[in-house]
């Protein structure tokens, strides 16, 4: 029996190749999906860490450690070095004169020393005062190699022109060292950077009798670490983030995997549908059903195990080129292949194909024997009615799930029941894909039909031919598109909501100066060299601290922002939803925080010891937050956050020269403002989209499987469709639209689904109503002008097989 | 007989399939022509190369030596599109079985050679048509809801649509019972005798070669005999 079985497999290597290149194809992009997150994880965890300290000392309260316990330590037996580690204020000046916001540059200084600490790509360490060394990556930002001279910034402002002598990579230990961008020798690092150190290294080899040695010779209050436990800490710390980068990229893989099994499962359908004469001579010549169902179950395993073998093997190559074309900075990239991978590959191959054979199984073996005599062999069709039934309560279950959740007061239980519903619906459209592939394409069909080419109106009625199969294809591409679409529209609606926001509190014409450091606060001097620049109309210098205030006996924290009285309706304009933006006469409160406190316009609060009216209501607000009141009535402490002053009235040209000597000070009008808040959203969205491509280009080769097999499928079709006179081209034609129409029908559906979900999906972050949503257009007509040209390519081979169909042997009556 | 008289034409028309030991002769030197306006049958045993020479001549095969004309059009040497071209526009096809593309209704295969060319349908002529191979009623319906007897007549009709030169039929009631064979030999005897249509049928079956007003038999890849049959007698 299995001897007949496999015959009849080596008797059409066509099918049964296209078989194993879906298995392997869905096998090797979910393996490299998994390699590449493994190998990610190991890098992220393995980056530079080090374990050549034998214990660290640092003073965790006002203690300072300086020379002389340095000196102490290193006199101590067993240690060889001790080494002062300095930390201060250090940053680099760009190309355009300002910083760049890559670096931390409270932290962004240290002294150089021959430690493991620093690693030299090129170059050599600082010697003398105007030497120093930089961190690769911030070299890299700034532009600067070895040779140039860089500008440095310390904790005074004033930036020093060094020369740069070398670039290294960081090594940390421990769990809370952040990487410096520069490193001086020691007598210029000990001029910039202060001389108390952060910490003191000492190396040697008895950890556990250093260690003891010096939390004896310092006495308490210090803190001493071995290595091994520095280690520790920096492992787990370095595993917790490699367990996120992980868990981000193994959601891509799943979602890969998903479009994989809908391929493979799909393609084995096909197989199984083509042979229905084979089984049922089988079935005419004494095989009992059994016999046929446990022969294809075993060609199944058979096929899926070799082609996951050759998945897995293929994923690991895909995912090593992954990790070698993925550009990264200075980190060592290591290439990991835990047992995991190859095994999520094995039963993915296996098991998806042997599931997917399950049901073919069966009706190949239901196959009745006189099948084998008549000319049209066909499997008996399934009916819809279970999956369409299921699909229906899933998405009436979904939709009931996101309409119960649709209103704007919103907690955590409800966002995860609202995206519970989403995504259950998003199921429910792939259970219906069949109904609505006829749904949309039979329509299409009746329009080719009075208007169209014979060859528009063959591809288009061989696309709903098996709407079943049509609608897996479909299906597999769905997935990835409607994934990409969501999270288009996810980012199309932040963006808008943000330019929104952005757009009404802050007129066209006003100039924003802020920190060079994106969102970092600013000192509140600051104010008065912009109140200076000539034509400077008005300044708002929203400056926030949390604070305690009273309300009709009872007290509550909110945000105090303190604001110039003159500057609303000016250099800011926020929608006053109740009340008058006067702050000379008292204080605005946001709509939301008076709603959630009780507060009414008109009602007294006291904060900080003055009381005051509230005059005015003010709506959804990104600049401005809780309690505004006027400056002069409650002045802001000095160390509050002010992270940007507003000005109207002053050009461009004049701010600009003002802080052409602050590099630590941007200045940018309302556009530049709007990019701060919106490029980190596109950069993780381009992310997203490259992680997602592995799905849609599994769903495009199930694409080509699909016409491959169908071409083969209607041989004597498309024989007669010669003899009576279809050139080749006509033939080539025809299997591309069809190709084309299942390609399109996959893009409208993940474009459509996808609309939907990410109309959710922000509802349930921003709380903004669900078809409040923004089309992100770009992705959108991206998506269906892609699957336009996917159906082209994915009909090339296809098509050309069908245009060399033998028509005398298409004929033949056999 | 002129040339001017013959539909179709074959001369010194060879055909070898496979070589060395699995070498088979399938026509050996053929010449023969079949008359305008005429049905012919090509008669012989299983296996004497009759489905061969019909596609030699149809531009379904190329042959291995000899030359084919249909009409004036001389087939050997002609692209693959130039005689998919002469087939769709010069030439009607019955085969066996499977005629029909399954997707089309019985109207759309029938004027399927037409709408390959981009020919508007002539109405009055596709009356004339459908109502002779009564199928009016079935032009919606698709092939799987037609019996065997309905497939081959509308395989008959699409042949004769586009009013070709000539329409070649292998075994057309090959797989029919005799009372549906009956009606589609009267058919194609019919569109001899009112449209005048040329007609070649390949068949072992002497009930259809009475239908002819010529048989040709053939026997081992070569003519045996060429006769004049006794048309409508069975
Ligand atoms: N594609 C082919 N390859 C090899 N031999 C063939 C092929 N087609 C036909 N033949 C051989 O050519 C001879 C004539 O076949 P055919 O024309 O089909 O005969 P008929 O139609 O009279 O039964 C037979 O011996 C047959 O086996
Ligand atoms: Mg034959």
């Amino acid at each position: 029996m299995l001897r007949a079985i496999l015959r009849d497999m080596r008797a059409h290597p066509g099918r049964i190749s296209m078989t194993l290149v879906a298995i392997v194809l869905g096998v090797a992009f979910v393996v490299a999906t998994w390699v590449v997150s493994d190998s990610a994880a190991e890098t992220v965890g393995n980056a530079n860490s080090r374990t050549d300290l034998a214990a660290r000392v640092s003073s965790p309260r006002d203690t300072e450690l300086t020379a002389a316990e340095r000196d102490r330590l290193a006199a101590l037996p067993g240690v060889q070095r001790a080494i002062g580690v300095l930390i201060g204020h250090s940053s680099v000046v760009q190309a355009d004169g300002k910083l760049g916001d890559t670096y931390w540059p409270g932290e962004g200084g240290t002294n150089w020393d021959s430690s493991a600490r620093f690693t030299l790509a090129s170059g050599r360490g600082p010697e003398s005062g105007g030497e120093v060394a930089l961190e690769q990556e911030a070299a890299a930002d700034a532009g600067l190699t070895v040779g140039s001279s860089a500008k440095v910034l310390n904790a005074d402002g004033e930036p020093t022109t060094m020369t740069v002598v070398g670039i290294f990579s960081y090594r940390k230990a421990g769990a809370s060292e952040v990487s410096p961008a520069v490193a001086y020798d020691p007598a210029t690092a000990a001029a910039r950077l202060g001389s108390a150190f952060a910490w003191i290294d000492l190396y040697g080899t008895d950890q556990t009798q250093i260690a003891s040695a010096a939390s004896g010779a310092l006495g308490s209050g210090f803190d001493v670490r071995t290595g091994a436990e520095l280690a520790v800490q920096r492992q787990q710390q370095a595993d917790e983030e490699a367990q996120l980068v992980r868990n981000f990229l193994l959601a891509f893989a799943g979602v890969a995997l998903l479009a994989g099994m809908f391929v493979i499962a799909n393609t084995f359908t096909m197989l199984v549908a083509q042979r229905t004469r084979h089984f049922a001579l089988l079935r005419a010549v004494g095989a009992r059903r059994r016999q046929v169902r446990r022969a294809v179950l075993a060609e199944a395993a058979v096929l899926g195990l070799v082609g996951a073998t050759i998945g897995v093997a293929l994923g690991i190559g895909l995912g090593w080129l992954t990790m070698e074309i993925i550009p990264t900075t200075g980190e060592a990239v290591v290439f990991a292949v835990s047992p995991m991978a190859p095994l999520v590959g094995y039963l993915v191959g296996v098991l998806v194909t042997v599931v997917a054979a399950y049901g073919s199984a069966r009706r190949g073996a239901a196959v009745a024997p006189v099948a084998a005599l008549g000319t049209d062999a066909a499997l008996p069709k399934r009916s819809l009615v279970i999956r369409t039934v299921a699909g229906c309560v899933a998405m009436s279950a979904g939709v009931v799930a996101v309409v119960a959740t649709s209103g704007p007061a919103l907690t955590d239980a409800k966002r995860a029941v609202g995206m519970a519903g989403a995504l259950t619906g998003w199921l429910a459209v792939i259970l219906l894909a069949p109904l609505l592939a006829s749904a949309v394409l039979i329509p299409l069909s009746r329009l080719v039909s009075r208007r169209g080419s014979a060859v528009s109106r063959l591809a288009v009625r061989n696309a709903i031919r098996d709407p079943r199969r049509t609608a897996a294809t479909a299906s597999a591409l769905m997935i990835g598109l409607a994934l990409v679409t969501a999270f288009a529209t996810v980012g199309a609606s932040l963006t808008s909501y943000i330019t929104g926001a952005i757009e009404t509190d802050v007129p066209a014409d006003t100039l924003i100066v802020q920190s060079a450091q994106g969102f970092s606060s600013i000192s509140p001097t600051l104010v008065e060299k912009v109140r200076a620049v000539s034509g400077v109309d008005s300044v708002a210098s929203p400056t926030e601290s949390f604070a305690e205030f009273t309300h009709q006996g009872r007290e509550y924290h909110n945000t105090i922002t303190a604001l110039e009285a003159d500057s609303l309706g000016r250099a800011l304009t926020p929608v006053i939803e109740a009340g008058r933006a006067d702050l000379t006469q008292g204080v605005l409160v946001s709509s939301a925080d008076a709603k959630e406190q009780g507060i009414s316009l008109g009602d007294t609060l006291t904060i900080n010891g003055v009381t005051a009216p509230v005059v005015g209501l003010y709506g959804e607000s990104e600049i401005l937050h809780g309690i505004v009141v006027n400056k002069t009535l409650l002045p802001p402490d000095p160390k509050s956050y002010l992270g940007a002053v507003y000005v109207s009235g002053a050009s461009r040209s004049a701010l600009d020269a003002a802080f052409a000597d602050r590099p630590d000070i941007v200045v940018l009008d309302r556009a530049g403002l709007l990019a701060e808040y919106t490029e980190p959203l596109d950069l993780a969205l381009g992310i997203i989209y490259a992680l997602l491509a592995a799905a849609v280009i599994i769903a495009v080769f199930g694409v080509v499987n699909t016409l491959a097999l169908s071409v083969l499928e209607r041989t004597r079709e498309i024989g007669v469709f010669r003899a009576v006179g279809a050139t080749r081209s006509l033939v080539r034609r025809s299997v591309r639209r069809e190709s084309v129409v299942i390609a399109t029908y996959g893009g409208l559906l993940g474009v459509g689904v996808g609309i939907l979900l990410g109309g959710v999906m922000q509802h349930v972050i921003i709380g903004t109503p669900i078809f409040d949503l923004t089309i992100p257009k770009i992705v959108v007509a991206g998506a269906l002008g892609g699957m336009i040209v996917v159906g082209v390519l994915a009909a090339l081979w296809p098509a050309r097989r069908a245009a060399r169909t033998d028509i005398l042997a298409a004929i033949a009556t056999a | 007989m002129t040339i001017s008289n013959a539909a179709v034409r074959a001369a010194s028309l060879t055909k070898v399939y496979g070589e060395g030991d699995a070498r088979v002769v399938a026509l050996d030197g053929v010449d023969v022509s079949f008359r305008r306006g005429e049905l012919t049958a090509i008669m012989g045993p299983s296996g004497s190369g009759k489905s061969t020479l019909m596609h030699c001549v149809a531009g379904l095969d190329r042959a291995t030596s000899g030359q084919a004309w249909v009409g004036d059009v001389e087939l050997t040497g002609l692209a693959d599109d130039a005689l998919t071209m002469l087939r769709r526009d010069r030439i009607g096809f019955v085969f066996q079985a499977f005629n029909l593309l399954p997707t089309l209704n019985a109207w759309e295969n029938i004027t399927l050679p037409l709408d390959l060319a981009g020919k508007r349908v002539d109405r009055a002529f596709a009356d004339v048509v459908i109502d002779a191979v009564g199928l009016r009623d079935r032009l919606g319906h698709r092939p799987s809801q037609l019996s065997g007897g309905q497939q081959q007549r509308v395989a008959c009709a699409r042949a004769l649509i586009s009013k070709p030169d000539v329409v070649f039929a292998d075994e057309p009631t090959g797989a029919l019972d005799s009372h549906s064979s009956a009606e589609l030999l009267g058919f194609l005897r019919r569109s001899v005798v009112e449209l005048g249509q040329t007609v070649v049928m390949v068949t072992h079956d002497p009930t259809a070669a009475s239908y002819a007003d010529r048989v040709v038999h053939l026997a081992d890849g070569r003519i045996v005999s060429e006769q004049l049959a006794t048309v409508g007698g069975a």
